[in-house]
């Protein structure tokens, strides 16, 4: 039927009538208009009475002394505690460690592989059991390792008796700055735990080591360079850096020396070499060898390996020269891996300039003695060395072990070559995860085990290395735990008791207060801190520089690839066994990430030789891995170097981390640190090709 | 502009540039202690809220001659607010004894004039409800109400931190309106590890910031605009001092 004029015209007023007597219009329009003011809930203020518990942060590296407040019981927030001295602000996941009790990727249950690949909640019981069956496994022999992400705490000491109840020594802690400062002042013929005091310096350099974000009890040098640099006024205290990148430390500090990553050995002796020409020296046996070494580092020569600008190295010696209590600081920029030739040369230059045991300079500081009778003692365990242990594992010169027991270490992901890392535990037939969070290493565990958070629990922190004092610090747990967790401590001498081992302490609780005791510390009274300090010191004589092993050590090659690496290390994006926190997400710079993709950084005159430009995708190789990422011009990077942010990548935790930007270890390759022995990544380099 | 109040007491930051790392703890501590929501994705700076910001500054130059500095910016407070004025419905005001421009979520319409007039990208706009993780918000604190979706919000000074110092005071029979220095101090300002914020009444000669403020090496963010703000920066360095307004080429840098 065709539809005539007429017929339209019919049935459009039909139609206009119709909706005009339907209530489904009027109907619609005033639901709409309730339903778009119909908010949703969002959360709401719950008041209470306040309360404050004074401790110390477990989660974050710069083990910073805290106070967390309560609300009714509640924790709301980590808060400064200016008394503490490990204290004296927050850093950046400290602040961000009330709210990570609730990350989305907290464990809150025991969790069992099962054949299948997947993971299924079990009881503590079930849990216990699986984890005695799979230790018998492991007796006798080297067949069971340790790998410890805590470098500070007592819990070290039950772990590690317990691997000694089973016949293990293979017990190591994640690689650190600790480890190659114990090398190096072990080869100096030091005693006790290398210590630094930055409080009383007034000039102090650092040498790789990033004092202001991963090197030491970052908290407390901050402290110390607050009150070296009253506001607004010339500074007390001069700080100089000198690393690859202008990094956090760098953006503040009176001097940046830009030098290749891995010559911090290099630059020490070239300024050790200006310093004896200038008449330093040192009452050192070995004093002749070591300036005939440093003779061989002439300003030009230094200038060539280094890259560093002869006339700004030359001023930093004179004003080290001038200092009246001057402090160097060597270290790797990002935290690990950097050897022991660095810290050695750097202490060698501290002996010159007269620092050795002195106010303001290196200080020894006793260790304290063992709680746990059979354990192994934190000396002992800072010379194993995980990388290399792994590497052997991984060839064959070493038998993988039966079972692996991972405390708060998250290996997989913070190891250099991770992929091959993780290929490597996987050889390994009965792996234990104890943590917090369900992370890469978790991931790959045969038996996840919740602990409590460190705002949940009893533990401590023992004199981290940097410290320029004996401080014993208690954490005290702010609230009981939120999930279906178990102090390790505890786990660990129960699941002893089964296997007929007595650790010879009856809780973890007892092993704090014995190694309170060791420290001459007593918590008997309410404190605001819950710390100790003590003044206790070792006498440092016959220092010998080493310039036998510093000439092996140093071992600076043409560079294999055509731009090297720098990692850059900053906590605001987490640790390894936090990833980045919920609520740090914001102050990832924007040329950092830019969603999923990673940035890295280069200077201009680097860029314009490889021919690319900013926002650029590449693709960065070498034999260890490769992966994209986009370009960000930076000119605080030094010439043919790429620095590529660390701490993104992670293929676990929850939507604030997981696959996001890339993971540097991925491009990092150990060696062997000649003369030492230690493994070493800090000199890896990249070809770069537009992807 | 010339409406606006004057006060007896006026809350002000020094913050000094030369000390700030950019290491970020102000911005995290600012986020838990005024019930800001965490964002999963928020490279995105434009769709990203934060009532503090660390800006990163350059001097421009290539490598070797460069340098870094880091710069974080709270709402300035201005003395004289451009927000204020062009607020339809007076959700943002000026005009309490210590100078902190309010933001009074209920009232706000969500027009967003303040954001556009506000010439330091200090306020921020709630496109929508804000979540947190499951459980997390327990961890919000009592002392911040938490913003719905199409109000705009910015830093507010810790102002409950204020109301808090001022009750103190009452409780201990002390005068209110006369502070001593510390009584009240910001979330970030306690957080900073390198003491780069100092805060205080700038009126009050026997806070430090009153002095502060006055040194040679202060400036204010586009201090020409005349929006004078009570928020003060500190650089010795010249280039840094020069990033702080829009100077000619040849003109020369306050300080």
């Amino acid at each position: 039927m065709a539809l005539d004029r007429r017929g339209f015209l019919k049935f459009i007023g039909g139609a206009t009538a119709g909706i005009l007597a339907t209530p489904v219009v009027w109907k619609s329009l005033d639901d709409v208009s309730i339903w778009t003011q119909n908010w949703s809930w969002i959360p709401r203020n719950i008041d209470g009475a306040n309360s404050y518990v004074p401790t110390v942060s477990k989660l974050c590296p710069s083990a910073v002394g805290v106070k967390v407040r309560l609300v009714d019981g509640r924790p709301v927030r980590v808060l400064t505690n200016n008394d503490h001295p490990l204290g004296g602000g927050l850093s950046s996941i400290a602040a961000a460690e009330v709210q990570l009790l609730y990350s989305p990727s907290r464990m809150k249950r025991p969790l069992k592989r099962t054949a299948d690949g997947a993971y299924v909640g079990i009881t503590w019981e079930e849990a216990e059991a699986i984890l005695v069956e799979g230790l018998k496994k492991a007796k006798g022999g080297d067949k069971l390792a340790v790998v410890s992400g805590d470098e500070t705490g007592t819990i070290n000491e039950l772990f590690t008796a317990l691997a000694a109840e089973m016949g293990s020594k293979s017990c190591f802690l994640m690689p650190g700055e600790a480890q190659s400062a114990a090398k190096a002042w072990e080869l100096m013929g030091g005693e006790g735990q290398v210590g630094y005091d930055i409080e009383k310096s007034d000039y102090v350099l650092a040498i790789g080591a990033n004092v202001l974000e991963t090197w030491g009890p970052v908290i407390r040098n901050r402290h110390a360079f607050r009150v070296g640099r009253p506001h607004g006024e010339a500074p007390a205290v001069r700080f100089a850096y000198a690393g690859p990148v202008q990094n956090n430390t760098a953006a503040t500090a009176d001097v940046w020396l830009a030098i290749r990553p891995g010559t911090e050995a290099v630059l020490a002796l070239g300024l050790a070499n200006l310093l004896i020409k200038a008449g330093a020296t040192s009452p050192a046996a070995d004093f002749a060898d070591f300036k005939a070494l440093a003779a061989k580092f002439t300003p030009e020569q230094v200038a060539a390996q280094t890259g560093v600008d002869a006339k700004r190295l030359a001023a930093v010696a004179q004003e080290l020269a001038k200092a009246k209590r001057p402090l160097v600081i060597a270290g790797s920029e990002f935290g690990q891996g950097g050897g022991a030739a660095p810290v050695l040369a750097g202490l060698a230059l501290n002996a010159l300039l007269g620092s050795m045991n002195r106010e303001g300079g290196i200080r020894a500081l006793p260790y304290a003695r063992k709680v746990v009778p059979a354990a192994m003692d934190r000396k002992a365990l800072l010379q194993n060395d995980l990388v290399a242990w792994l590497g052997k594992v991984a060839s064959g010169k070493s038998a993988a072990p039966q079972a692996v027991v991972f405390y708060e270490a998250n290996p997989v992901y913070a190891l250099p070559q991770a992929d091959a890392m993780k290929a490597t535990l996987a050889k390994v037939p009965f792996k234990v995860a104890f943590t917090s969070f369900l992370d890469e290493t978790a991931m790959a565990c045969d038996l996840v085990l919740p602990v409590p958070m460190g705002l949940e629990r009893f533990d401590d922190v023992d004199t981290p290395y940097g410290c320029g004092q004996v401080v014993y610090a208690l954490a005290v747990p702010a609230l009981a735990p939120l999930v279906d967790a178990r102090p390790a401590g505890d786990v660990v001498i129960g699941v002893a008791k089964k296997l007929g081992a007595d650790l010879g302490v009856a809780a973890f609780a007892d092993a704090l207060k014995a190694k309170a005791e060791a420290r001459g510390a007593s918590f008997t009274e309410p404190s605001a801190t819950n710390a100790h300090v003590s003044n206790a010191v070792l006498p440092v004589n016959g220092i010998a520089l080493r310039a036998d092993v510093l000439s092996k050590a140093i071992d600076v090659k043409a560079p294999a690839f055509p731009v090297a690496l720098a990692p850059v290390a900053k906590l605001n994006v987490g640790t390894s066994k936090t990833a980045t926190p919920p609520f740090n997400t914001k102050t990832v710079r924007r040329w950092e990430i830019q969603g999923k993709e990673l940035y890295v950084m280069m200077n201009g005159a680097t860029a314009a030789k490889l021919g690319l430009q900013k926002h650029d995708r590449i693709e960065l190789s070498n034999p260890a891995g490769k992966f994209t990422a986009r370009v960000n011009l930076f000119e605080g990077v030094i010439n043919d170097t790429v620095a590529v942010p660390a701490g993104h990548g992670h293929t676990a935790f929850d939507e604030f981390s997981k696959g996001k930007g890339e993971n540097v270890m991925r491009l990092l390759a150990a060696g062997a640190e000649p003369g030492t022995g230690l493994s070493v990544w800090t000199s890896a380099g990249v070809n770069i090709a537009k992807a | 502009m010339s409406s606006f109040k004057e006060f007896k007491i006026k809350w002000g930051m020094a913050i000094d540039l030369d000390k700030c790392t950019g290491c970020g703890a102000c911005m995290v501590a600012c986020q838990a202690e005024n019930n800001i929501a965490p964002q999963p994705d928020a490279s995105n700076k434009l769709k990203s809220l934060n009532w503090l910001v660390v800006y990163e500054l350059t001097n421009g130059k290539p490598f070797p001659e460069h340098e870094v500095a880091y710069l974080p910016r709270p709402c300035m407070q201005c003395g004289k607010p451009s927000c204020v004025s062009v607020c339809p419905v007076i959700a943002t005001d000026k005009n309490e004894e210590g100078g902190i421009v309010s933001q009074v979520y209920p009232r706000c319409i969500g027009c967003r004039y303040c954001m556009a007039s506000c010439p330091y990208h200090a306020r921020y706009f709630n496109w929508f409800d804000p979540t947190w993780p499951e459980g997390m918000d327990k961890t919000l604190t009592p002392d911040v109400s938490v913003r719905p979706r199409g109000v705009v919000e910015k830093c507010s000074f810790c102002h409950h931190r204020f109301m808090q110092a001022k009750d103190k005071a009452r409780v201990e029979g002390r005068d209110p309106n006369a502070l001593n220095d510390g009584d009240y101090i910001t979330s970030c300002t306690e957080a900073c590890p390198n003491g780069a914020i100092v805060f205080g009444d700038v009126n009050n000669p026997a806070h430090k910031v009153h002095d502060l403020v006055k040194g040679k090496y202060a400036f204010r963010l586009l201090e020409r605009l005349g929006t004078d703000p009570q928020v003060y920066y500190i650089s010795r360095r010249e280039w840094v001092r020069r990033l702080g307004d829009n100077y000619l080429e040849n003109e020369k840098v306050k300080g």
